[in-house]
């Protein structure tokens, strides 16, 4: 038979409200004096009496006790009773304290190709110092994405993870869809500014890979300061028509990237010359999905050579 | 003549090369890893009576011709089509548990695409006031029956595809 029993007005406040507590003692917990002073200790903080505390009409102690600014995100409420010379503890509860979600920013996504996955990451906001779930919501939508249509299942990430992957059976590729990322906990709900997509247009284009050509100089009469490559595209990616840009540098110290636009993503034989400045460049290649929407891959690693 | 996006249409032909690509890895892995491999059967031109005794259907793309007259019924053509092989597809469900990714991906790329047609129709004004219903597909009753059908219906996709190829192609040149 327990003695005491706190009840909080509310168990998670936002950080700086006040909140109002009550600790009862019931008639028939025989072990105390008939009205015993109830009193109250916020963690290891002094015992202190309540606001008020006044008799039931059957016969329950009551204490009520208004923490007028709740500036810790967990606070333990005890009701005490004297003992003797000491005190009894009769009840415990935690008081959290916290603020509602901001909205979740920087939203953005990406298909892979490889895992047929559109990965989304986003920006949580400030801590909350609540338990706050997060998650990507989206429906599937027309051109201009001003309707929906049907729903795709919620994405709810890995604990504590700011990032969600789809699957793609519940994508439908080349079709608009509206994703965003609700964030929630006990003190709100708030939700990210709505992106209109299509997961083709945000895929994730890897660079071609980029060799160098040893070209007989028998077929090919000898030209200073040039350089044979050649390059194939990345082959999940194959079925997208791109072009490749190509930057090439001197290993000098400071030197500039020269840049070759509007190539073709697959070359069997290119010839590269001018490069007269030092004896070895560095070069690098990268693709974009041509007359449609898409994103730059990375560059390509770093290739070395030495032109003739 | 209708006037395409000519968004749709890159769009379109795109899908294409993805499901091309995604159906002649099934090919290859069906003939010559399977079928070949383990099971001898390396000719797939020996198949043909046995589709039409399983009745495997193959779409008819004749309104998609290289001159593209009637491109309503092109489009419409299109999209009965790989509503068709969609339906095939799904038939093959369970044709090995190493195929059925290659097999998942592909029946959703053909799904996404005839929803980009049947979209575009509907833009158009000119889609069919239901959605089509899938005919009857066939019935495999044994794995070699599976694999056999598998093996046909990758290969009517595939010319099913070129023929689209071309057709929209003919349509994106400027």
């Amino acid at each position: 038979e327990s003695c005491g029993h706190i009840r909080l007005s509310v168990p998670i406040v936002h950080l700086g409200d006040p909140v109002m507590a009550s600790c009862t003692i019931s008639p028939n917990c025989s072990k105390l004096d008939q009205e015993p002073q109830i009193l109250w200790r916020l963690e290891d903080g002094p015992n202190q009496p309540g606001d008020r505390q006044r008799r039931l009409p059957d016969g329950t102690q009551e204490s009520i006790i208004t923490l007028p600014h709740v500036n810790h995100t967990k606070t333990f409420v005890f009701c005490l009773v004297p003992w003797g010379n000491s005190f009894q503890v009769l009840d415990q509860a935690e008081l959290q304290a916290g603020y509602p979600p901001a909205s979740p920013s920087n939203l953005s996504c990406l298909m892979y190709l490889t895992t047929n996955r559109l990965v989304c990451q986003w920006e949580p906001g400030p801590e909350t110092h609540l338990p706050t779930n997060f998650t990507l919501k989206s429906f599937r939508s027309r051109a201009d994405c001003q309707y929906q249509e049907d729903s795709i299942l919620d994405c709810v990430p890995e604990d504590r993870q700011n990032t969600c992957s789809i699957a793609r059976k519940h994508l439908s590729l080349y079709q608009n869809m509206v994703i965003w990322v609700q964030a929630e906990n006990t003190l709100g709900i708030s939700e990210s500014p709505k992106l209109c997509l299509d997961p083709m247009d945000v895929v994730k284009l890897e660079p071609p890979v980029l060799q160098a050509l040893d070209v007989s100089h028998d077929l090919v009469p000898r030209q200073p300061g040039c350089l044979w490559l050649s390059w194939k595209p990345w082959e999940p990616g194959r079925f997208m028509q791109q072009e490749c840009e190509l930057r090439y540098q001197p290993q000098l110290r400071g030197a500039n990237w020269t840049l070759e636009s509007h190539l073709p993503s697959s070359e069997d034989q290119f010839k590269l010359c001018g490069l007269h400045r030092a004896p070895v460049y560095t070069l690098q290649i990268r693709c974009i999905r041509s007359l449609l929407p898409g994103l730059w891959s990375s560059w390509s690693p770093a290739l070395q050579l030495r032109p003739t | 003549p209708l006037p395409l996006p000519r968004s749709f249409l890159l769009k379109s032909l795109e899908q294409v090369r993805k499901i091309q690509a995604g159906n002649s890895v099934l090919l290859e892995k069906l003939v010559s890893g399977m079928c070949c491999a383990t099971y001898k059967l390396c000719h797939p031109e020996e198949l043909v009576l046995l589709g039409h005794s399983l009745g495997i259907p193959q779409a008819s793309l004749s309104r998609c011709s290289s001159q593209v007259q009637q491109l309503t019924k092109c489009l419409s053509q299109l999209h009965r089509g790989l509503f068709l092989y969609q339906g095939l597809l799904q038939a093959l469900a369970g044709i090995s548990p190493e195929l059925a990714p290659t097999l998942d991906t592909l029946q959703l790329d053909v799904a996404n695409f005839a929803t980009t047609i049947w979209q575009q129709m509907e833009n158009l004004g000119v889609a069919p006031t239901a959605q089509p219903t899938q005919g009857t597909m066939p019935t495999f009753t044994s794995a070699f029956q599976r694999r056999a059908g598998g093996v046909l219906a990758t290969s009517h996709l595939q010319r099913f595809l070129e023929t689209a190829h071309c057709a929209l192609n003919h349509l994106v040149q400027p």
